[in-house]
């Protein structure tokens, strides 16, 4: 019976999480198009992600391009398609790992240090700190970051494009000794517009994910060192699971 | 600022913390909430500060329901100073996120007031001791020039001369300032020295309630167990 019961709240508690969740979201944009914009805020928060991200940013673009045109030539070398390793590489940076690498890597990098700032400072009173203050934490602390990072994690995506592409046409080149011009050629040639707006169009949306779904995680945590740690998990997890599952849906509107 | 609270009911979820209070804060007086860890004495004055919504009852703000919180400040239990901001910014947020930059000579005169020396201007919380956290957050509180400040435990982690020095200073600040203050908190040494009137909380009602020079004085049972429990 006890058991039972257990199903019982936690259904109850999961579904009056998502309809707490979907509130936040609808409040979140009811106050974006509210003033006051804390200009300077957002703007700090932009540079500082960008700042810190680029470095990873780039680790990811390399390495996914480098051993994608590995693992294809693995492939297409067997049935003699070595000439289809540049299309394939732009091909799936552009449309697909360069905007879920990206949303992933962002996600456990940016994603948990949102989530863990405003959970901590939920735990240390700093949230009920601004409402004394009159300040309403929705335009001071969710609309910068789920702005800036709304904004960023596209051009992110296209840093991971060029640099996962580069990645690919090094491997190609100098090591399964593909010509160089011919490489960079059929690799500008098979890009169309489509593709690479394809993989920015999920970049907006993971970068929304990411940056609500932190904040979200943040302000609702539960009390204590444990409520900071579960909050930071529960971010990253619930990204990363949003990422993944949106990605199908939003491949299925561009296909 | 008269505030009047008549038979005011808060739960969270189906727990009701507050079950049934109603008290009066004087005009210019300093009221101390006292109770045990957990009793609801946080949740009451946020709910007075409209932190928190109440479930029934009433809170008239010099007889009206309604009220700017511009009039109100808090001291947090620890400060709840902005980790990311300097002590400057702190004091001034209101200011300073607004992007007004003329802030530095109100907020030196606050910093001496409350005994900090200007050299941590352009420090970060994380850099001070517990003590002048609390000074910089009554800093901060005593910013907007508040006619109602509530101070969540002011005392609350400082040895005992540190929260000597914070009772003196606040004393000072309500006084000079005649400002409404209501503290909340389980030390009765605080309570005799920086209260007028107390109220005593324990299970979600007021259990005793008098005058603060009077606390030792007490014929509740409850309160007096309480007094011997926290040592005085």
């Amino acid at each position: 019976m006890k058991f039972i019961e257990n199903i019982g709240k936690f259904i109850i508690k999961l579904f009056s999480s998502f309809g707490k969740f979907i509130l936040f979201i609808l409040f979140f944009f009811k106050y974006l198009f509210k003033p006051k914009f804390y200009l300077k805020n957002n703007l700090s928060f932009f540079v500082n992600v960008f700042i810190s991200s680029i470095p990873i940013i780039a680790l990811t673009g390399i390495f996914s391009g480098m051993v994608l045109a590995l693992q294809s030539y693995t492939g297409f070398s067997r049935f003699s398609a070595e000439s289809a390793i540049p299309n394939i590489v732009v091909l799936t940076l552009t449309r697909e790992l360069g905007p879920v690498l990206t949303g992933l890597m962002i996600s456990a990098r940016v994603g948990s240090s949102i989530a863990a700032e405003i959970a901590t400072m939920r735990v240390t009173e700093q949230i009920d700190a601004l409402k004394t203050l009159n300040t309403n934490y929705y335009n001071y602390l969710v609309t910068p970051r789920v702005i800036s990072l709304t904004l960023a994690l596209p051009i992110f995506v296209t840093l991971v494009d060029f640099i996962g592409v580069m990645g690919g046409y090094i491997v190609s080149v100098h090591r399964l000794g593909f010509n160089d011009n011919l490489y960079l050629l059929n690799t500008i040639d098979f890009l169309s517009l489509g593709d690479y707006l394809s993989g920015i169009f999920k970049a907006f949306a993971f970068g929304f994910i990411i940056s609500i779904v932190s904040c979200y995680c943040g302000l609702f945590s539960d009390k204590g060192a444990f409520g900071v740690g579960s909050a930071t998990t529960n971010a990253v997890v619930i990204s990363s699971v949003l990422i993944l599952s949106s990605n199908y849906f939003l491949t299925e509107l561009f296909f | 600022m008269k505030i009047e609270i008549k038979n005011l009911k808060k739960k969270f979820n189906d727990n009701f913390v507050l079950k049934d209070i109603s008290l009066t804060i004087e005009k210019n007086k300093s009221t101390i909430i006292l109770g045990e860890s957990g009793c609801g004495k946080s949740v009451l004055i946020k709910t007075i500060y409209k932190l928190f919504e109440f479930d029934s009852g009433s809170i008239l703000y010099d007889g009206k329901s309604e009220v700017d919180i511009d009039k109100f400040s808090m001291l947090f239990q620890y400060g709840a100073l902005f980790d990311s901001l300097k002590i400057s910014e702190n004091i001034a947020f209101t200011d300073f996120i607004n992007n007004k930059t003329n802030f530095e000579r109100k907020v030196l005169s606050l910093m001496n007031d409350v005994g900090l020396n200007k050299s941590i201007f352009d420090r970060y919380p994380s850099e001070l001791s517990g003590g002048m956290k609390k000074r910089a957050a009554l800093a901060r509180a005593l910013y907007k020039n508040p006619k109602v400040i509530f101070l969540d435990e002011p005392t609350t982690g400082l040895d005992p001369i540190n929260s000597d020095k914070i009772n003196d200073l606040i004393l000072e600040v309500i006084t000079k300032r005649k400002i409404t203050a209501v503290s909340i908190t389980h030390d009765i040494k605080s309570a005799i020295k920086t209260g007028d009137n107390y109220y005593f909380i324990n299970d979600g009602i007021i259990q005793d309630k008098g005058d603060c020079k009077k606390i030792l004085k007490t014929k509740n049972k409850i309160f007096k167990s309480f007094i011997i429990g926290a040592k005085y």
